[in-house]
C-alpha cells in the first residue's frame, strides 16, 4: 500500500528560506555524526534540500556546526 | 550596482568590545567610501563557544553586519578583513532573500521527529 506523502517541514512551517545563521534548527538535519540528513529521512522538498545542504556547509564555515561531530582532534 | 551583502565576522575572543568595534568600523570605511553604500544593520551575538577550534581559539566573538555596497568595492574590503590578524573568520554572502534582520530565529518545526523512524523500513 502507499504510504500517506511526507510532507516538507520547511515548507510546512511556513519559513520560506533556510537561514545559515539559524544552527539549531539546521542541527535537526544532521546524523549523530554530523552528516547531512538526506532527503530520504528528512522528507524535505528538492528545492528546501538544497537550501537546508548550501546552509549547513556555511554554517560549518562559521563553526556554527561542526563538520565531524564528536571528533577531537 | 548596489547589492545587499552579509558579512559574519568572529574576532579573537581576547578582544574587547571598543577594539572589536574599531575594527568594524575600520572594515565598514572600506565599504562605504564611495558615497552611496551603506552599512544596514549590525548585530553583536557575543561570544560564542566554536563548534571546532580556530586558530587554536575555542570560543569566538560573532558579529553578523548587513550592507548594501557595490560588487566593484568587495574584493578590497575583503583583502582588508583577510588581514587583519584579530579576525578568526569571515564570511561574505549575497544576502537576496534572506530574512532582513539578523537573529529572526525562525521556529522551524517540531514535528519531524517521529516521522524520521518509521522510514527507512
Amino acid at each position: 500500500m502507499r504510504r500517506p506523502a511526507k510532507t516538507c517541514p520547511v515548507c510546512e512551517s511556513g519559513v520560506r528560506v533556510l537561514d545559515y545563521k539559524d544552527d539549531r534548527t539546521l542541527g535537526r538535519f544532521l546524523t549523530e555524526r554530523g552528516k547531512i540528513l538526506p532527503s530520504r529521512l528528512s522528507g524535505m522538498c528538492a528545492r528546501h534540500q538544497r537550501q537546508l545542504a548550501t546552509a549547513i556547509k556555511r554554517a560549518r564555515q562559521l563553526a556554527l556546526l561542526p563538520y565531524v561531530k564528536g571528533y577531537t582532534g | 550596482m548596489a547589492r545587499r551583502y552579509e558579512t559574519v565576522y568572529i574576532f579573537d575572543p581576547a578582544l574587547e568590545d571598543p577594539a572589536i568595534n574599531e575594527k568594524l568600523e575600520k572594515f565598514h570605511a572600506q565599504l562605504t567610501k564611495d558615497g552611496k553604500s551603506s552599512i544596514t544593520n549590525v548585530a553583536h551575538w557575543g561570544k560564542r563557544t566554536l563548534a571546532f577550534p580556530i586558530k587554536k581559539k575555542d570560543s569566538g566573538h560573532y558579529v553578523v553586519a548587513q550592507f548594501e555596497a557595490a560588487a566593484t568595492l568587495l574584493p578590497e574590503y575583503e583583502r582588508a578583513v583577510k588581514l587583519d590578524e584579530g579576525v578568526l573568520r569571515f564570511l561574505v554572502v549575497a544576502s537576496e532573500g534572506l530574512p532582513a534582520k539578523p537573529e529572526a530565529p525562525a521556529a522551524v518545526v517540531a514535528t519531524e521527529e517521529e516521522e524520521l523512524e518509521e522510514d527507512e523500513a
